[in-house]
């Protein structure tokens, strides 16, 4: 539908990425390299995930099962890849930080850290913004638009820009969870996250039945909503502690 | 948080030359893509490039994928065994130091590149939008454009801001018109010219290997029409001495420990160079005339300690053609340090770079978003290999090979995926 809905759905689904990479990540050329590799880290796991899955489809769209098996498997390699990230970031962080020492330059911040993360998980959710959402829209920016059967009151392009929306909210924000969980070792986040991570998976089978767009979609935005909160908290906490660390120093 | 400042961290700096480097790579990649869209969506007029690319086998939408393919591999073969004939041209006229010749002829490369390249696409466009415009008007600004250009590229007296810009429309000129070519040729070319360049610069009698070791050993820069990003202004003081060539800098930098920031990614580069060629077609004639634009390189003398930009060597053979003039035109490509510590990158990376974008583009923009990604993480590769190896090395081989696997597999599995899971909303 012209040129102006193609813009405007492209925007809906990456306008608060595209603010936070203006505002926080544009400033330090090494966040942006973060978010660059994270973005492709992503982009290998879905090409990998899709080789593994390609003598199976085209799937037969009456039954929700093999759907249901194909996001548990693709929730489990990525957050598979998650862990894979946290590890080479360990080792990046040593190097950064012997780095940092031979230039005589303080070693990296807790906020440093917690923008790494934040840089890595915002690359993640551009990747599934740019892959899932982004890629289909050329017909958008034509004359026409297009409906699915099972959500056929919104067009299709609106309806994958909303669920894009709430999935780089998750995959943004869960990132800098579960690295601080990772880092503290505290169970509660390393849990969470892939947890929270299947959960809003298997929401999107609600969209399976006919009209369950109407539950799915909100049901996956309480759980972005849930990753946003949760994330505050732990943020909050984290860095009232160091403030306290450093005023007692 | 805290009210006194404290001192900035590494983050603030660190990565900087490489961000400096993919932003003109990036800039470049998407005017092409915008060009092939806009383009080519009325695919009514369709320009039939006759070049030496395709001197071997035109491609016909009605043979077999086994002809496209052999037909391909041999118009590949033609073209870079041209290519290979005129760097090793270019190598003995740098041994024999014709470089009055090599610049002028650069200059005049510049100018055909722009003002005809750059005219035609200018006149598609114009057809497009049905813009408004007499023929005066639009020459003037065409030969404006042209000689800034020329000027821009030839010295280096210019705002470095106006050369990086001219350099980068340089590069989607001649990248929008290759990919006029049929699609296996492209494909085939690509890769083709990604092992030459594997070839030209690690094996000993690889013709840009010999012009590195010739450029050392004069302690000479080597001519090339290379990108060079902004140099980074490091806040400790650098050994004063502007080092201008790249060889003095790299013994320089190797002697001493020098610890500013950045050290790991640049620490001793040589320049790499590979030549091109770059055919044009001027499709308006009804035959096949061959116009060939040239880029060349000058080399700068006397150029002042503040970081040298550009450093030219033109390369001239003449041909004749009925009307238009041709030539062959060089370009450098490949990586290295530049004098002033920053990245350079060869025009001819951003040629290819683009090519294999715009070629994707023509395809689908699931496409477009894999080859950039495989594209920008073969140069990261690159230039961490070039930190480790601190030699010339190629730029090609790694984006391009990673570029087509990514293209193909995309096209293969990936969009099937996506398209079903997108199509039941089960997104993940």
């Amino acid at each position: 539908m012209t040129v102006a809905a193609g813009i405007g759905y492209a925007l809906l689904a990456l306008g608060p990425s595209l603010s936070l990479f203006i505002s926080v990540i544009s400033k330090k050329p090494f966040l942006v390299l973060t978010v660059l590799s994270s973005t492709l880290l992503w982009l290998v796991s879905l090409i990998m995930l899709s080789g593994l899955w390609r003598a199976f489809l085209p799937l037969n769209s009456s039954t929700w099962w093999p759907y249901g098996l194909l996001i548990f498997t693709s929730v489990l390699f990525q957050e598979g890849i998650r862990i894979l990230f946290w590890k080479v970031y360990k080792k990046l962080e040593d190097t950064l930080d012997s780095f940092a020492d031979r230039v005589s330059k303080p070693r990296l911040y807790l906020t440093d850290k917690m923008q790494i993360a934040l840089a890595g998980g915002l690359g993640h959710g551009v990747a599934h913004a740019v892959f899932f959402c982004l890629s289909l829209l050329t017909p958008a920016f034509g004359p026409g638009t297009f409906f699915v059967d099972r959500c056929s009151k919104i067009p299709f392009f609106l309806l994958s820009a909303i669920i894009a929306l709430a999935f780089v909210t998750i995959h943004t924000f869960s990132m800098v969870i579960a690295f601080n969980g990772y880092a503290e070792g505290n169970k509660v986040d390393q849990i969470f996250v892939p947890s929270v991570h299947l959960v809003a998976g298997m929401v999107t089978l609600v969209n399976f039945a006919s009209g369950g767009c109407i539950i799915g979609i909100p049901l996956l935005y309480f759980m972005a909503m849930l990753t946003l909160l949760h994330c505050g908290k732990m943020v909050w906490r984290r860095l009232m502690e160091n403030q306290q660390r450093q005023a007692n120093m | 948080m805290a009210q006194n400042p404290r001192p900035t961290s590494i983050l603030e700096t660190l990565g900087e030359e490489l961000v400096r480097i993919i932003t003109p790579v990036s800039i470049c990649m998407l005017l092409v893509v915008i060009l092939v869209t806009v383009l080519s969506s009325d695919s009514s007029s369709t320009v039939t490039v006759n070049s030496i690319a395709t001197i071997a086998y035109t491609e016909t939408t009605s043979d077999s994928t086994w002809d496209k393919f052999v037909g391909a591999l041999l118009n590949s073969l033609v073209f870079v065994a041209v290519v290979t004939l005129v760097t090793f041209v270019l190598v003995l006229l740098f041994y024999l130091r014709c470089t009055k010749f090599l610049k002028a002829y650069m200059g005049f490369s510049s100018f055909i590149v722009l003002g005809f390249m750059g005219g035609e696409i200018a006149l598609f466009l114009i057809e497009d939008f049905s813009v408004p415009i007499d023929c005066i008007t639009f020459l003037v600004v065409l030969f404006n454009f042209a000689v800034v250009g020329v000027l821009a590229v030839f010295m280096s007296k210019m705002a470095i801001l106006v050369t990086q810009g001219y350099l980068v429309v340089i590069g989607m000129l001649v990248a929008y018109w290759f990919t006029l070519l049929p699609e296996w040729t492209t494909w085939v070319l690509l890769v083709a010219m990604a092992l030459y360049d594997l070839a030209a610069v690690l094996l000993p009698v690889g013709p840009l290997r010999l012009l590195v070791e010739l450029a050392i050993s004069r302690d000479e820069e080597i001519p090339a029409l290379v990108y060079e990003a902004r140099p980074v202004t490091s806040q400790d003081s650098r050994a004063g001495v502007g080092q201008r060539r790249v060889w003095r800098d790299r013994r320089n930098e190797n002697s001493n420990d020098v610890s500013h920031s950045n050290e790991s990614i640049h620490s001793g580069l040589g320049e790499n160079g590979s030549s091109r060629l770059n055919f044009n077609v001027n499709a308006s004639e009804n035959d096949s005339t061959l116009v060939r634009a040239e880029e060349g390189r000058v080399p700068d003398r006397g150029q002042e300690l503040s970081a040298p930009l550009l450093e030219h060597i033109t390369n001239a053979q003449q041909r004749g053609h009925e009307d238009a003039v041709s030539g062959e035109s060089m370009v450098l490509e490949g990586i290295g340090l530049g004098s002033s510590g920053s990245i350079k990158l060869g025009l001819g990376d951003f040629i290819f770079y683009s090519v294999l974008v715009g070629r994707a583009a023509m395809y689908d923009f699931m496409t477009v978003y894999a080859c950039y990604l495989a594209i920008i993480g073969g140069l990261g590769v690159t230039l961490m290999l070039l930190a480790l190896y601190q030699k010339a090395l190629p730029a090609l081989p790694v984006s391009i090979l990673l570029g087509v696997l990514f293209y193909i597999l995309t096209r293969l599995l990936l969009e099937v995926f996506v398209v079903q899971c997108s199509l039941n909303l089960i997104m993940f």
